[in-house]
């Protein structure tokens, strides 16, 4: 153990040139910054603005807490396995860790140990800001294991919508036949689809690469009131649910009731109208570009990118494509606001330096000019406000080439937050239209023990991801059959006990809350 | 005796190592790769048996005994893995073999050099196309809207086929590819040994009135033996290891086609990915090994006991 301490902290400082010259030099000299890296996600960029941002946050940094920070980046390429390779890793130079529980292994690292327990001390001492904005929400719960030590720092005081649906073209739904070139319901992509097909030639209906079960869980989401049980996953596949009617039972949906099966009907359907590729499984394009470039007639995502990107580059890239968004449970309310837990940072149990770390994320997180150098740049150069207090990108920027790509979604702020040019115009009306219909998660605060079933996941995740994507793309003959020889496997790979134990896990929840 | 007999042995041993320092020196790179990627892992073969987690370590993590191997077997697809893989690489190393050795014997009978250094430059440069080359390639040839084959066929009038979603298609697929991969590379080791053999059987056969074929048949087979059995008996060492980036890039998420395609590696690099799951794939990984460890214990057994000179150990 100790060896390779000596050893891991012998390679960093050959990797590291300057983080062993700082720390060679803090030996001698007490003034001398501490440096904190922070793990982000994304591809590090590679056009000088993250190294011109970062001198002058820097410069601020050393002056506020005698700290200066630097970035460490997981890329995208598999980046599910990198993520937790890193923190298995028990790399000791970085200090801040960028996690979520929902699409980031936040719990499984925390339980695996990844993750330093943080004190209220702790947090009240180095994090103060952070820590009476979060306390004041009373969202400090939310980041608890059974332990009652809190593991990291939530972004709860930010406004998103991550619920996924259909981008389509209001342009095209018009024509269809839709008024005001709206679509409301799942089944109505029917006809959308098939008007595509028949009057777009150069378009699929439904361009998609890969395994994906939209089709599927939309339809489902709209057509029930099952509820998806976050942070439990097989594989790429969420199984656990419970329903609005009856909270307190675990199932699942694609155990249980014929929504699945319905669903797979429909998308039989669809494949058979041809609103996507034949092989659809193996092909890898990009369909965002393809949306842009009004060659496919729906894409699919979350209201976010909707709200951020999808506008203003249809706007600009298919005038007059009048731009829309259809969500999953749109017709029936069955949808969430996005948990708080969405984005958080937690310190890193090999952190040498963790109240500085904290002092750090305090500072980005509460001090707006650190934020806004953070998050935009240096503004003149990577940014302006206009008049109106909007910001816009100076002239010439190309947002491709010349973006920050710090990718800080780990704790931002709705105060701290401009209006932006690229947002959609009716991005307020839309984040009103959601906050009216969209549901509270009930169950942020229940933390499964995923140890005692995940072979049984594991197991799970094999037979689901043999026939999810031929049922959501309508490859199966006869897909009643197909879902039942499905619920079979399943059955006999232990569904069953991987849903008595976390039945088990919610009763004692509920119990333990007074609400069962 | 022993007191007496140990330096004595000792200085030998130095004595070797210091005779023989060069060739030590020339092995230094393979030993230290085999130490270094396949000896220093070994004991991370416990994580098999833990529940593994960061904290604790790998042997900390507490003990489970064979809890992880359940769900090789509760998944119903050990048997199927199990049989994709020993069948597809049965079929590389027959139909390879063979190929390879009519192609180095039509490549010994062209007598225009010319001609034969680009025949041989033309079937090798294949091999160093990468796999994730030639799943594109495959893809464009081979899908159902926009593919080269399905164009031509309707073209012509025919119906297109739907390759993608034809398991039965693909067993033959994977291996056209794998052998127009490597059939180039392993024919040299082949022309190589004919290159070997001895002139004088040639010319006493041709004397004796043998024709090319005879020449073929009871010259050239005879005495490639040896290299053929060698090669299969290295290739069944590995017949627990697909093909996985050629399998992975052909084939990738489609699950209609895994009940003939999906190979032990396919299955665990998958599991890994979207799992993070640690402990099932080290199980995996294990039983593979083991597999393949008695694999090639009962293929050299036999082999030995057909003839004793031909066995690895």
């Amino acid at each position: 153990m100790n060896r390779r301490r000596v050893l891991a902290i012998g390679a960093a400082m050959l990797a590291l040139g300057t983080s062993s010259a700082s720390m060679m030099s803090s030996a001698f000299a007490q003034d001398a910054p501490v440096e904190i890296t922070m793990l982000t996600m994304g591809n590090k960029p590679t056009n000088g603005r993250l190294e011109a941002m970062l001198e002058k946050l820097n410069e601020r940094l050393i002056a506020q807490a005698n700290a200066k920070l630097n970035l460490f980046y997981i890329e995208w390429a598999d980046w599910q396995t990198q993520y937790n390779v890193q923190l298995l890793s028990g790399d000791d130079n970085v200090d801040l860790v960028a996690t979520a529980t929902d699409w980031l292994y936040a719990w499984e690292n925390a339980e695996k140990g990844a993750f330093l327990p943080l004190s209220e001390d702790m947090l009240k001492t180095h994090a103060p800001k952070t820590w009476a904005q979060v306390d004041a929400a009373g969202h400090w719960d939310l980041t608890k294991l059974a332990d009652g030590n809190i593991y990291f720092m939530p972004e709860d005081n930010y406004t998103q919508y991550t619920n996924h649906g259909f981008f389509y073209r209001g342009d095209w739904a018009k024509e269809a036949g839709f008024e005001n070139g709206e679509i409301t319901k799942f089944e109505d992509f029917t006809k959308y689809f098939e008007w595509v097909k028949a009057n777009k030639p150069d378009a699929y209906p439904w361009d998609v690469a890969g395994a994906n079960e939209a089709a599927l869980t939309g339809y489902m989401q709209g057509h029930t009131d099952f509820q998806t049980l976050q942070g439990v996953s097989a594989g790429n596949y969420a199984p656990f649910q419970t329903k609005a009617s009856d909270p307190y039972t675990i199932t699942s949906w694609y155990m249980e009731g014929d929504a699945l099966i319905e669903a797979a009907k429909l998308a039989k359907q669809w494949n058979d109208i041809g609103v996507w590729r034949e092989d659809a499984l193996n092909y890898d394009g990009d369909t965002r570009e393809e949306f842009y470039a009004g060659l496919t007639g729906a894409e699919q995502h979350h209201t976010q990118t909707f709200v951020t990107q999808i506008v203003h580059n249809m706007n600009a890239k298919q005038p007059g494509s009048d731009p829309k968004f259809y969500y999953w449970g749109e017709e029936n309310g069955n949808f969430f606001k996005d948990i708080f837990t969405h984005g958080a940072m937690a310190v890193s149990t090999y952190s040498r330096n963790p109240e500085k770390a904290l002092e750090v994320y305090d500072l980005i997180r509460n001090d707006k000019e650190n934020y806004m150098l953070f998050n935009y740049g240096i503004e003149g150069e990577d940014y302006i406000i206009r008049e109106d207090g909007v910001l816009d990108r100076p002239e010439g920027f190309d947002s491709s080439t010349m973006s920050l790509d710090t990718n800080y979604w780990w704790g931002r702020m709705d105060e701290f937050e401009p209006a932006r040019t690229t947002d959609a115009p009716n991005k307020a009306e839309l984040i009103d239209e959601l906050n009216a219909t969209a549901k509270d998660y009930p169950y942020s605060t229940l933390i499964i023990n995923k140890s005692a079933i995940e072979p049984t996941l594991a197991a799970m995740a094999g037979v689901l991801s043999e026939y999810i994507p031929q049922l959501q793309y309508g490859k199966f003959e006869d897909p009643a059959a197909a879902v039942a020889e499905m619920r079979e496997k399943l059955a006999a790979v232990g569904y069953e006990d991987a849903r008595a134990s976390i039945q088990a896990d919610i009763d004692a929840w509920a119990t333990a809350r007074g609400l069962k | 005796m022993a007191h007496e007999d140990s330096p004595r042995r000792r200085k030998s041993l130095l004595r070797k190592v210091v005779d023989s320092r060069i060739l030590l020196l020339m092995c230094a790179p393979a030993i230290v790769f085999f130490v270094v990627f396949n000896y220093a892992p070994l004991p991370g073969i416990w994580i098999a048996f833990t529940n593994f987690n960061y904290r604790d370590g790998i042997f900390g993590s507490p003990f489970v005994g064979f809890k992880n191997f359940e769900f090789l077997f509760k998944s119903g697809q050990l048997w199927m893995l199990t049989r994709n893989t020993i069948l597809y690489n049965l079929a590389f190393i027959i139909l390879g073999n063979i190929l390879q050795i009519a192609i180095a014997i039509m490549l010994n009978e062209i007598r225009l050099k010319f001609f034969r250094k680009i025949s041989q430059g033309v079937m090798f440069l294949p091999f160093f196309i990468s796999a994730v080359l030639v799943g594109v390639i495959a893809f464009n040839l081979l899908n159902y809207d926009t593919g080269a084959l399905n164009a031509l066929i309707k073209q012509t009038g025919g119906d297109p086929i739907k390759i993608y979603s034809t398991a039965g298609l693909w067993p033959i697929i994977i291996i056209m590819v794998h052998l127009w991969q490597s059939t180039g590379y392993g024919s040299i080791v082949y022309f190589a040994a004919i290159m070997g053999i001895d002139k004088g059987l040639y010319e006493a056969a041709a004397i004796d009135g043998a024709s090319a074929w005879q020449r073929i048949r009871h010259v050239t087979l005879p005495s490639l033996k040896p290299t053929f059995i060698i090669l299969v008996l290295f290739s069944l060492g590995g017949i627990m290891h697909g093909n996985f980036g050629l399998f992975w890039n052909l084939v990738g998420n489609n699950a209609a086609l895994f009940q003939t395609t999906d190979i032990i590696e396919t299955s665990v690099y998958r599991m890994v990915l979207s799992q993070n799951n640690f402990t099932t794939s080290t199980a995996v990984g294990l039983y593979q090994s083991l597999f393949g460890f008695a694999l090639v214990m009962i293929a050299n057994g036999i082999v030995r006991r057909i003839n004793k000179d031909y066995a690895l150990f």
